[in-house]
């Protein structure tokens, strides 16, 4: 028998979320991260890299197979091959790149990682799509680091930080957590959330919009957010301006508030372990329409709420939760952590901060990295997710959506007024 | 107590090749200290110090490094 690497909890929850896309007829729970590069790398050096890769973490060309009542990775130790496209030199290249990477991000995939280069009139774009139960945002950007370090063997595997969180307490700690979190997600699931889709039918396409700000904005951004949601609430500032653009523009689902979950990273920032799986746990930006009408009100809100949140352990109480939910079949467990009380969906977004990135002066293997953008396929509802990154400090909101569930044209009203919200001053 | 924050920093929110060479000095937040980061930081510091840190103190000049936190911490002590 193929040795088994099992999941971690936090891979199986969002595995249950891949399933669900899945379900719905959509590719699966694959993410994106494009790095726009000022010429072309070298590509053959950019493959012995993609196969020392599945050399040293045999995860990254796995299957997932149930083992038992739970699932693991079963290694394959199949060749990850970088696929090359050409931008049709005639054609406007931004619109050119962008109708590439959705072609590749729409079609049917199996692999849990694949790299492309698609190549431009000058320089080109790296895409990084990868599986959400093999790794989250920070270990992509860990990934690329191996893929151009100068020091391949600095990054090992280790064990699960979530798994080595939940040794570090005994059982009733465990199960005063798990009392807690379960409190916290009955709470949050008795507000009904606004939903940015009316209808929910039909066969779906993912699109894109990118909005980039430049160095003066992101700067101007960034000082407000501390001004709103002081040093400890930048993503908090992020949700609750998307927040009041969706309330402003209106709501096409409309019910009693706002639900946007968010992620905490148990990894430590700027290392280069653990490499591969899912190291998070969960967190709740809740408000009613009420609160969000009142721009100062919510995000004294949404910032009393996180600091409660975090005082109260519930940060980390989503685990023994995660924990549990392992032994439960995905559709149950699915139910379990998104439904509210009325059925209605918990998520009114999707929500990612990847941080700041930046490859320096040395570049992705010598060759400057100029721009980013994100995707990822989502459940329907919500169909819309809010992938948030800084390159060398220029901030870039990348929304990714389904087509047709989400009204264009709404959307359009709801990035206008995103972009105001976040410049306005405190 | 900057020892007991300088363990917690580097084996739990930021990675240092050499922590020992860290400075009490050095800014944390150019090291990779995030807004969760400081909000786990401070959780640590109220639990294992017996303070109460209050948000509206939550300035870069009392975060940004092993000396400014030292400061911060006695000040509410």
């Amino acid at each position: 028998m193929k040795r088994a690497l099992p999941f971690n909890p936090a891979d199986y929850f969002t595995y249950v979320l891949d399933q669900e896309i899945r379900d719905a007829g959509m590719p699966g729970g694959y993410c994106g991260l494009a790095l726009q590069l000022a010429a072309e790398p070298d590509l053959s050096a950019l493959q012995q890299r993609l196969d020392l890769l599945v050399e040293r973490f045999p995860k990254a060309s796995a299957i997932i197979e149930k083992r038992g009542k739970r699932y693991a990775w079963i290694a394959t130790g199949r060749r990850i091959l970088l696929e090359r496209h050409r931008c049709d030199p005639t054609l406007d290249q931004p619109q050119e790149t962008q109708r590439i990477l959705l072609d590749i991000f729409n079609r049917p995939e199996s692999d849990p990682l694949t790299l492309h280069w698609i190549a431009g009139r000058s320089g080109g774009t790296l895409l990084f799509n990868w599986l959400h139960p093999l790794l989250d945002a920070r270990g992509a950007k860990i990934v690329l680091d191996f893929l151009a370090s100068e020091r391949p063997e600095r990054f090992q595997e280790s064990p699960s930080l979530v798994e080595a969180k939940l040794a570090q307490w005994g059982l009733w700690k465990k199960l005063k957590l798990l009392i807690k979190a379960k409190r916290h997600n009955t709470q949050a699931n008795s507000v009904d959330s606004c939903l940015p889709t009316a209808n929910t039918q039909g066969q779906q396409t993912l699109k894109l919009k990118v909005r980039r700000f430049d160095i003066e904005q992101s700067r101007r951004i960034a000082e407000t957010a501390r001004q709103n949601t002081g040093l400890t609430g930048r993503t908090l500032y992020y949700l609750g301006c998307f927040m009041r653009a969706m309330e402003r523009v209106g709501p096409p689902h409309a019910r009693a508030g706002y639900c946007i979950p968010y992620a905490f990273n148990l990894r430590r920032q700027n290392a280069p372990t653990p490499v591969l799986g899912n190291h998070v746990g969960c967190l709740f930006a809740r408000a009613t329409r009420e609160q969000v009408k009142d721009r100062k009100g919510l995000f004294d809100h949404l910032l009393a709420e996180h600091s409660k949140v975090v005082r109260e352990e519930l940060d980390v109480g989503y685990l023994p939760l995660m924990w549990l939910g392992q032994w439960l079949e995905p559709a149950k467990y699915a139910k379990l952590l998104r439904k509210q009380h009325s059925g209605n969906e918990l998520s009114s977004l999707w929500f990612s901060d990847i941080g700041d990135l930046s490859w320096g002066k040395a570049g992705f293997l010598g060759v400057p990295v100029t721009d980013l953008s994100m995707m990822c396929w989502m459940t329907l509802p919500p169909g819309l997710a809010l992938l948030v990154g800084q390159l060398d400090g220029r901030l870039t909101l990348s929304y990714s959506y389904l087509s047709p569930a989400v009204d264009e044209s709404w959307l359009d009203q709801v990035l206008n007024r995103m972009d105001k919200e976040l410049l306005e001053s405190a | 107590m900057k020892e007991k924050l300088k363990t917690f920093i580097f084996s739990e929110l930021i990675y240092h090749e050499d922590p020992a060479s860290f400075g009490d000095d050095d800014d944390l937040l150019e090291a990779g200290l995030d807004s969760m980061g400081i909000m786990r930081l401070i959780m640590f510091a109220e639990k294992e110090f017996g303070v109460t840190l209050p948000d509206t103190e939550i300035e870069p000049e009392n975060v940004n490094s092993l000396n400014a936190l030292e400061r911060w911490i006695k000040q509410a002590g």
